[in-house]
């Protein structure tokens, strides 16, 4: 059953206000980009920097609106509800912040923090507040005691424990990671990592998980969808794309993983030059000057996201010629 | 292979509102002329600290509280303020995490690497900026007389750092230190900036003093590792000893708590607990109430620094030793 | 919603960080003497019947009592009209601190609901509130004062509501730059993405987190109010005599500055010495309220 379903994503800013009617150029921070998630899986959006990803989910859970494009989340047009129907629909989907830091309001206590989404959606009231905050941070591996104290007594692991039992507060069926672990220490991270799993199956909760980290997605996800510069640019089930990447830039990606073994030796600048400025994208295919396989019609046309075999989607002239 | 850098017995302490918390606490170690060691922690550790000490930047609250650091057979802690100066930049460079903020943005790229060159060099204007350009060249920027005149905004993260690198190189210091050099570039540009790095240290002859979290970028530069843990050094070894004959347990679970990619069964292994903070230390051995291996003679009394073979100590009772 | 109400935490909360801030306070030595001096001032000015030798006001037997030099009577001299300089400088510091205090009242109160409005609501309601900041700035103050003074006769009053009326600007522009950058922080996000409404959101996570922004700078500013009413009542402009205030002091007794310069001197040192005592608070409130000293 698929949770959310969005459809033909566009995000597009002005780089600057246009004063005086100047046109200023145009970002495509997400440019046409359909994402599907399927109840109790977990998706794995895989970029650089620049790639819109956090964009995207920016978009998907609505602190901003699309350009273009509909979400439907649990079958019902996710783009069309407004004020209060909006607030009350938002508790289905919920995010978990990269930075542990200024994810947590420094003024208040951790109680007040979890408790926020309960008091809004009215889930509990007086002494049972108090009691399910308690069973949240025991979920997250936090006593009950820290309930009265504040985020600046709790180091970064610990906080991002808390951001997730306040995301869970309100009992979402979506839960958002944006780089969940990436500004946290080696080995917390693992225990955030595992954290989140043991809570997706004890819960059966649904997961877009969002990183740069290929080792991690690898791990948490079934389904890795890679962005380039606005656009998906392969999609797949997760031991397919590892085992066999059918895009020149997901191949590079792969390949340019660093890997703990000093035995291992490999090509490590897998992929040449830089992500290229989002207001002056290459002609043609974006990754056509990084590509080590690149052909004429690559730096003219822009290749569709065609499907090849069960799942896998792929967006490379490379294959579009053989489909 | 000649000593260049013998670090002994130093000591930097923060004053704090708590009182003096020893961040590096008699920490020793050396780096050989032309070697690659890597020094490897978690935030807090004390590893940027022990980097910030050898170039003698460390500033109020913050001082040098014991310990000699030898360079080339002078005792740097014994140096005028004056004396330093032709050290630091000249002999000893170093290039920091944040390509952004580490670059001057109202000047030229160019023109600050021409500037690092003319700080200790006597020569021309014209003969400066002809050597800033070879610089350029030499970490490989494209076209480097025209990005001679770009301004670092108008550059890439991947490109700042080069820029940052060409400018720590500038002098042809005889060891260079990189802390967490890659941590904050794009996943294809980390292995750019490895690879660069592998191939000037090897090219220039120089020591590189690799500072990071990361042990996949230590297993691929550095040819010795040394790992910190709150404030002390917990095991030294040559790389490839340190990967395959762990001997201390927060190693251990350091390696252990990598999402690596192709090993996708089971949860992660984690190490319990929280990085520690410096008024929170557990008696005895300061990994002890996260160690999973410790016993009781580990709450008793801190192991000293255990040779297990003649490059490889671990700072763990359960490597022998006399308590 | 009443979120404030029922959120048990909350009385503590407040309590704990205020105590956190307090005691980083009293260990800065310049912010302790700063409030020193200010307290005295207070004492000063609430006690000034009882701590002055002579009536302020009335004037002395000239000639025999005019410019008295400093000596056991007349510790800092008298003026003109024979009153006592150590009198007038103790009962002025009521008017300083009075329209100090108020005009600082009014000033940040107008530009914390400007600043949030612009900070918050953005887009039209933003570009028009911060233009016209824009053209007020751009109006000499001195001229806009002395220009509404001659118009309607001064006034304590009038002068208290012209000087927060004139001071608002830098306080909004101050505020709304906190409401934007508290916009963007995840926690904010957070908050909406749960469903909180604008009203709570401004209550819970915008207005605690700006609050210790506008006291500093509330403190920072009455220095800056303090000279100016001075350099209103230099100018003749300021509080109508003979209620004696600083500024006005120092321009009566700038004619004869050079046969009695005790007559500018002290209250000149008054002013120096009251400025400085709120910078000083101002500063150590800011360092010790800084939230990112919240460790």
């Amino acid at each position: 059953m698929n949770i959310l379903e969005a459809q033909g994503i566009r995000k597009y800013y002005r780089s600057s206000a246009g004063l005086f009617f100047v046109t200023s150029p145009v970002v495509r921070a997400v440019d046409g980009v359909d994402l599907t998630l399927e109840k109790g899986k977990t998706v794995g959006l895989v970029g650089e920097s620049g790639c819109g990803k956090s964009t995207l989910a920016r978009v998907l859970i609505r602190l901003e609106e699309p350009t273009e494009g509909s979400i439907r989340l649990g079958g019902a047009d996710f783009l069309a509800l407004r004020g209060g129907e909006l607030r009350k629909a938002r508790r289905r989907i919920q995010m978990v912040f990269q930075d542990p830091y200024s994810s947590l309001n420094p003024r208040l206590s951790i109680g007040s923090t979890i408790a926020e989404g309960i008091r809004i959606h009215k889930l509990a009231r007086g002494a049972e507040v108090k009691e399910r905050v308690s069973r949240l941070l025991e979920k997250v591996g936090l006593p009950s005691s820290a309930s009265a104290k504040y985020p600046h007594e709790f180091s970064g692991g610990q906080r991002q424990r808390i951001g997730i039992a306040r995301a869970l507060a309100v009992e979402p069926e979506v839960l958002i990671a944006d780089e969940p672990v990436s500004a946290l220490d080696v080995s917390i991270r693992a225990q955030i990592i595992n954290l989140l799993e043991d809570l997706q199956t004890e819960m059966g909760l649904t997961y877009l998980f969002i990183a740069h980290d290929l080792g991690i997605v690898e791990h948490v996800s079934d389904v890795v969808v890679v962005m380039y510069c606005g656009k998906v640019v392969e999609q797949a089930p997760t031991g397919d794309i590892f085992r066999e990447p059918l895009h020149p830039y997901t191949a590079g990606l792969i390949a340019s993983v660093p890997v703990a073994d000093p035995a291992l030796a490999r090509a490590r600048a897998a992929i040449p030059g830089d992500v290229p400025s989002p207001v002056n994208l290459p002609s043609g295919c974006a990754f056509n000057p990084r590509c080590p396989r690149v052909m004429d019609i690559c730096r003219i046309e822009r290749p569709d996201l065609i499907q090849l075999g069960a799942g896998r989607l792929v967006r490379c002239w490379i294959h579009q010629k053989k489909a | 292979m000649d000593t260049l850098i013998d670090v002994r017995n130093l000591t930097t302490v923060f004053e704090t509102e708590q009182g003096g918390s020893r961040v590096v606490d008699g920490v020793s170690f050396h780096v050989d002329s032309a070697e690659a060691v890597g020094l490897v922690g978690e935030s807090g550790c004390g590893k940027s600290v022990t980097a910030l000490s050898i170039m003698r930047l460390i500033s109020s609250p913050g001082r040098i509280a014991g310990g000699e650091i030898l360079f080339e057979g002078r005792n740097l802690l014994a140096l005028s303020e004056k004396e330093m100066r032709k050290v630091r930049g000249n002999k000893i460079s170093i290039v920091f995490q944040e390509p952004l903020t580490s670059l001057n943005p109202v000047f030229t790229c160019g023109e600050q690497v021409r500037e690092a060159i003319a700080l200790h060099q006597k020569v021309s204007r014209s003969e400066s900026k002809t050597r800033a350009i070879e610089m350029l060249r030499l970490v490989r920027i494209p076209d480097p007389e025209k990005r001679y005149g770009a301004y670092p905004h108008q550059m890439s993260g991947g490109m700042r750092q080069r820029v940052m690198i060409a400018m720590a190189l500038s002098c042809e210091p005889r060891l260079l230190i990189a802390d967490e050099p890659t941590s904050a570039l794009d996943v294809s540009v980390q292995g750019q900036v490895i690879e660069l790095l592998c191939e000037l240290q090897a090219r220039l002859r120089m020591a590189v003093l690799l500072i990071t979290h990361d042990l996949a970028v230590v297993a691929q530069m550095a040819s010795r590792v040394i790992v910190m843990y709150a404030g002390s050094i917990v095991e030294e070894a040559p790389v490839r000893e340190l990967f395959d004959a762990t001997a201390h347990p927060y190693t251990q679970g350091l390696l252990g708590s990598i999402a690596r990619l192709g090993q996708r069964s089971g949860p992660l292994s984690t190490i319990p607990g929280n990085v520690p903070d410096p008024f929170g230390l557990p008696p005895g051995c300061r990994f002890s109430d996260r160690c999973p291996r410790r016993f009781e003679k580990c709450s008793s009394a801190e192991p000293p620094l255990i040779d297990i073979s003649p490059a490889h100590r671990s700072r763990c009772w359960l490597c022998g030793g006399r308590g | 919603m009443s979120p404030v109400e029922d959120d048990p935490a909350g009385a503590r909360r407040t309590q704990r960080l205020w105590s956190q801030g307090w005691s980083r306070f009293r260990k800065n030595r310049f912010g302790m003497a700063g409030a020193g001096i200010i307290l005295v001032l207070y004492l000063a000015a609430a006690l000034a019947p009882m701590l002055t030798p002579y009536d302020p006001i009335a004037q002395g037997d000239v000639p025999r009592m005019r410019y008295v030099a400093p000596c056991m009577e007349h510790p800092l001299g008298t003026d003109k009209f024979g009153r006592d300089v150590l009198s007038r400088v103790i009962y002025g510091s009521r008017i300083s601190l009075m329209i100090g205090i108020l005009a600082v009242t009014i000033a940040i109160l107008l530009g914390a609901l400007v600043g949030a409005a612009a900070g918050y609501f953005g887009g039209a309601t933003d570009a028009i509130l911060m233009r016209i900041v824009d053209a007020l700035l751009a109006v000499p103050r001195i001229f806009l004062l002395i220009t509404c003074v001659a118009l309607f006769s001064g006034s304590v009053w009038l002068i208290i509501v012209l000087l927060g009326a004139t001071g608002w600007m830098t306080t909004a522009r101050l505020v709304r730059a906190q409401v934007l950058s508290l916009r963007n922080l995840d926690y904010v996000k957070a908050a909406e993405a749960l469903g909180a409404g604008g009203r709570s959101i401004i209550w819970r996570h915008v207005i605690p987190n700006t609050a210790t922004v506008i006291i500093v700078a509330a403190t920072l500013r009455i220095g800056g109010i303090i000279l100016t009413e001075a350099s209103l009542s230099f100018l003749g402009l300021g509080v109508p005599p003979p209620t004696p205030s600083w500024g006005q002091m120092v321009f009566e007794g700038r004619e004869a500055l050079l046969s009695a310069w005790w007559l500018s001197t002290f209250p000149g040192i008054a002013i120096a010495v009251t400025v400085i005592g709120f910078n000083l608070l101002g500063d150590a409130l800011k360092d010790a309220f800084d939230p990112r000293q919240f460790v």
